[in-house]
């Protein structure tokens, strides 16, 4: 009866199936395509080479299809991202925690983006990853140094989490299916 | 709908706009969920955009790129196939397609293979230098695929990078031989080529190269084919390798692929010095396709056999058979070339049979295969002379035909080889050639024709008629044409012969006083002018062009406006110019088939060989400069040495001698700059040690008895590989008798060791060293310059009595007259005024020479040879006239 079974899951899909679609952004060297690894499939690696350009995942968790645009953070393609964040659900935006030079250019960087018009009110989440190193920045120091604030004309959410360690990915993930299309 | 499906022409695309299509493609690609479908269908058209050439902005191109880039969501490999192709042609405008790298470096080393080859094309189109060495680990791999489709888009779009990345690409060398060494035919092909253009500059590489895979195991067919073509290469580079490469085109010739065995076979037939026997196999191979089935086994054998005919006409008449069964073949080309080629190699009593097989083609076949048989003709003339009537008469009629400008200009140039090899056919091709300036739509042609008639109509038995034809021209046609009708028209009046005409002349040319282009009126006011004038030298400018490079008469006028002086412009002090090899070709360099309306297919043929990498055969017609031009690039790199003194005008350059074998560590040639009182040895130095800098380079110079050395410039520095010059400026002897004599010369110079790569030198100090190179002779042939005296006889008689020097010699070593002759112009390197006419018993010849010295005098001579016999050599009486004894006592000395 397993062809029954799959026009009630064809059906259920039907009503049931949901969309979307986020961009992922942030400094090179952040763990934003590792991170795209471990919702896809759970494995994490410490050997990654710097994405030259984007890379483009589909994840399906339950019944939502995750559209995912990876793109690279290296300074040559920062001025692309914003062609990459027009219209989607959701713009996250990476952040390596415990690197903390580099913590001032992260910050000019969102916000530059987040300037953009065409960006209006596209919901923020942002993701400060490599929790598990000894001198992270927690969410608190974290909201105040990217001055997060001040950002009014859209929902910003941030975590701290972990890939490696794999933690917090999970709210990460229910924060991102809560904002997908028809929830919007 | 279906009525326009019916129709063949329609064209989906043909009414689409371009920011229609823009538009679309935004909104499509951008959609959250693709279509498929829709996207294929804008892809396509803007495709089709692209392909048929519609400009795309910058801006445009971006937004484009970077909404095809959306598509990368979508798995349809269609889509994904299409994207490749657009990334591909907006990757020449677009900024920042750097951004799909990635997209693209996973699809290349992905599981789908109709991703993998396309993926690598469309990636090699978006990656520059910097981003190459990104990608370089995915390359190496890709070219060792084991999918062949995989591994020659590597291949190739490797190629495609090397312009600019020889040194990345250089590193991938294992991977390419592998490739090379490897199963696949197509993969081997390209390698072979990739490895050929890796190797291209450096000569011993692309030597082993071929060796080693003149042994190995290719099979591609096609790899075959360019590996001969490598190797023919190789053979004209490398002497030492003539024989063993020669073999290895014979085997060719035997092997299982009938593309090989033709390309091994024209390989043959293309050496430059082939003999006899060893081309005999080759057209066997070439008879035998002559017979094949497939008609372009046919073409490709007959166009090969008809290049060869010019220079094997006894060697290719054993095909005679099969050509003179390929005239009835079907296809017109095949046919044209049989008979063309039967032309060259048949016997005079078929000449005029082959003729009236050749007229009605003329008609129907295309002006590049005219030009063929026109060329053919010419040959065939100049082989059997009596036979001139009917080729004449081919040709006066063919004239009438529509055509080409390079068809014309072919007929033309045949003509004009006719009248001057064959004097008997003079009168009759100057009636042609009358009546083709009547009809000729091609001004430039009717100039030269016209330029040919006043040098020699009027010595025809009929000067008048044509001045009639000639003034019709004034009257009738376009201002280029009527200019060197009225050139041609003033030659009547001063030529001996016609000179009765001189009043007619006279009045016609007054009225070209009144027309209306300038050129034409200062033309006929300048020859009015000088035919009043009483002075009989004033004439002979216009039955002669002036001696004078004019880019150097410019020069020098220029230079005596700037700096005014009291004395007059002296014209001895422009530097004269030989007279350039005669325009028209002699019978031997047309027999040798180097004619220049051949230039068509020998364009093509050299087009073949620059694809296969043989550029370098056929490259050096290109460098050959014309002498004039030689001289004032000579005079400007002089120039550019301020160091080197006031030496005056330059007054000739030599050909550089090469001092040292083409194989040496320094390479060394010497070109003598020769100045009215001084030399300049000019020393062009190669240095072909890349380990090695070589600084403060310079010659020194032991000098005969008399010679001075003023000043020795050296070269500052010598890297590997880039030419420097090196001067030395020697006083000619004040005794004015010594002119010539032997110096040797001995390299001296400061040895950095250096890093291969970098060039930079290990050290600072250095060595000095020094290096042996041949002597270099100064002859009286460097110091003077041949120049063609119209008037040989009223030239010799202006010419003080007393300056006459005569002498007899014995030329026991020569071996013909022929010998004796070139060897006495090359001796005193003047100007041999009139073809050498050998009398009936071939055993006696004059010689009138004629040239002017350094310094500026004129020097005359008139020489008789006796051939004596086989062993005994030749004598010759010497007599030498110029403007001061002592001239011509230099220029007699020079014999002996």
């Amino acid at each position: 009866m397993s062809w029954f079974k799959a026009i009630v899951e064809w059906f259920k899909s039907l009503f049931w199936k949901e969309e979307m679609e986020l961009t992922l952004v942030g400094l090179q060297n952040s763990g934003k395509t590792t991170f795209v690894n471990v919702i896809a499939s759970g494995q994490f690696s410490e050997d990654m080479i710097p994405t030259v350009g984007f890379n483009m995942r589909k994840v399906t968790k339950g019944n939502v299809t995750i559209k995912l645009w990876d793109i690279g953070g290296q300074p040559r393609f920062r001025s692309m991202w914003e062609r990459y964040c027009r219209g989607v659900n959701c713009i996250v935006y990476m952040v390596d925690a415990a690197d903390h030079e580099k913590l001032e250019a992260a910050r000019n960087e969102l916000h530059g983006l987040l300037e953009k018009p065409q960006l209006n009110g596209i919901p923020v989440l942002v993701l400060g990853n490599k929790n598990d190193l000894p001198d992270a920045f927690s969410v608190e120091e974290l909201i105040v140094r990217l001055n997060l604030k001040a950002i009014s004309n859209r929902e910003v959410c941030c975590y701290s989490v972990s890939c490696k360690k794999q933690d917090n990915i999970d709210i990460t993930l229910q924060w991102l299916i809560k904002h997908s299309k028809s929830s919007k | 709908m279906s009525k326009k499906d019916e129709d063949g022409d329609y064209n989906p695309y043909a009414s689409i706009d371009k920011s229609a299509v823009v538009q679309e493609a935004r909104q499509a690609f951008n959609e959250t969920t693709i279509n498929p479908r829709r996207c294929n269908l804008v892809l396509n058209k803007l495709l089709f955009l692209l392909y048929s050439g519609e400009p795309l902005g910058t801006t445009e191109a971006t937004e484009t790129f970077f909404a095809i880039t959306k598509l990368f969501q979508c798995k349809n490999i269609t889509i994904r196939r299409l994207v490749y192709l657009a990334i591909k042609e907006l990757a020449k405008v677009a900024n920042d397609v750097i951004i799909v790298t990635s997209s693209l470096t996973k699809d290349m080393t992905a599981k789908e293979d109709m991703y993998r080859p396309a993926a690598i094309r469309a990636l090699c189109r978006i990656t520059d230098s910097t981003m190459l060495q990104g990608i370089e680990r995915y390359m190496k791999q890709a070219i060792v695929d084991r999918n062949p489709a995989v591994s020659s888009a590597a291949l190739v779009s490797s190629l495609h990078l090397l312009g600019s990345n020889q040194d990345i690409i250089k590193r991938w060398v294992n991977e390419i031989t592998e490739a090379l060494n490897g199963k696949t035919l197509m993969a081997q092909y390209h390698a072979l080529g990739l490895l050929y253009h890796i190797k291209q500059r450096d000569r011993l590489a692309v030597t082993k190269l071929v060796t080693s895979q003149t042994k190995g195991s290719l099979r591609s067919s096609l790899a075959y084919c360019n590996l001969i073509r490598y190797a023919v290469g190789s053979m004209q580079d490398d002497p030492a390798l003539y024989n063993e490469l020669l073999q290895f085109l014979d085997l060719c010739l035997r092997h299982k692929s009938e593309l090989v065995v033709y390309e091994a076979a024209r390989a043959i037939c293309s050496l430059k010095n082939v003999t006899n026997k060893d081309i005999i196999p080759a057209l066997s191979v070439m008879q035998l396709f002559l017979t094949a089935p497939k008609s372009i086994m046919r073409f490709a054998a007959v166009r090969t056999l008809s290049q060869v005919a010019n220079r094997y006409p006894t060697a290719v008449a054993v095909t005679n058979i099969e050509l003179e069964n390929l005239i009835q073949d079907s296809n017109r080309s095949i046919a044209t070339l049989a008979i063309t080629t039967l032309l060259k190699t048949g016997r005079e009593a078929s000449v005029d049979r082959l003729m009236t097989q050749i007229t009605p083609f003329m008609s129907e076949i295309s002006d590049e295969f005219k030009i063929v048989v026109i060329d053919a003709i010419r040959t065939l003339c100049l082989k059997f002379p009596q036979k001139h009537i009917v080729v004449l008469d081919f040709l006066s009629a063919v004239f009438r035909d529509d055509g080409s400008f390079e068809y014309k200009k072919a007929i033309v140039d045949t003509i004009t080889s006719i009248i001057h090899e064959i004097p008997a056919a003079r009168e009759i091709a100057l009636n042609h050639l009358a009546e083709f300036v009547e009809d000729c739509e091609h001004p430039a042609l009717s100039a030269r024709a016209l330029h040919m008639l006043g040098r020699l109509a009027p010595q025809s038995s009929f000067p008048s008629r044509y001045v009639r034809i000639i003034y019709n021209r004034v009257v009738l046609e376009s201002p280029i044409v009527r200019a060197a009708a009225v050139s041609s028209l003033a030659k009547f009046a001063v030529s001996p012969n016609s000179s009765n005409l001189a009043p007619m002349i006279i009045a016609l040319l007054s009225r070209c006083l009144h027309d209306t282009d300038d050129e034409v009126r200062d033309r006929a006011a300048f020859y009015l002018r000088v035919l009043s004038s009483d002075e009989a030298h004033v004439k002979s400018f216009i039955m002669s062009d002036l001696p004078y490079s004019i880019t150097a008469l410019e020069r020098s006028l220029v230079d005596y406006l700037k700096n005014p002086s009291a004395t007059p412009f002296n014209l001895k002090t422009v530097p004269l110019q030989a007279p350039s090899a005669k325009p028209e070709f002699s019978k031997a360099d047309i027999m040798a088939g180097v004619v220049p309306s051949s230039a068509a297919v020998a364009g093509s043929a050299a087009a073949l060989a620059a694809a296969g990498g043989i550029a370098a055969v056929g490259g050096a017609a290109g460098i050959n400069l014309s002498a004039a031009q030689q001289q004032d690039r000579n005079a400007a790199r002089l120039a550019a040495h301020p160091e080197l003194g006031q030496l005056g005008p330059l007054f000739r350059s030599s050909k550089p001698t090469p001092l040292t074998e083409a194989e040496t560590e320094y390479v060394v040639s010497c070109t003598r700059h020769i100045f009215s009182r001084a030399v300049v040895f000019e020393y062009e130095l190669t240095n072909t040690l890349n380990d090695q800098l070589l600084e403060d380079v310079k010659v020194q110079l032991d000098c005969p008895d008399g010679f001075i050395v003023r000043k020795v410039i050296p070269a500052k520095s010598l890297p590997y590989g880039k030419p420097a010059f090196s001067y030395v400026v020697v006083e000619l002897p004040q005794d004015p008798k010594i002119v010539s004599g032997t110096f040797s010369n001995t390299l001296k110079f400061l040895v950095k060791d250096c890093d291969p790569n970098t060039g930079e030198p290990d050290d600072e100090q250095g060595y000095p060293d020094e290096y042996l190179v041949e002597d270099v002779e100064l002859q009286v042939s460097d110091q003077v310059v041949p120049i063609e005296f119209p008037d040989f006889a009223a030239a010799w008689n202006a010419l003080p009595q007393d300056s006459e020097v005569s002498d007899t010699f014995e030329l026991a070593s020569m071996k013909s007259l022929e010998e004796a002759v070139s060897t006495v112009i090359g001796f005193l390197g003047l100007f041999s005024c009139g073809r050498p006419q050998p009398n009936a018993s071939k055993s006696a010849q004059a010689l009138q020479l004629s040239g002017v010295f350094r310094g500026g005098d004129q020097v005359l001579v008139n020489a008789k040879l006796l051939f004596k016999g086989p062993g005994e050599g030749v004598a010759m009486q010497l007599t030498v006239r110029s403007s001061n004894l002592q001239t011509s006592e230099i220029i007699a000395s020079a014999v002996g």
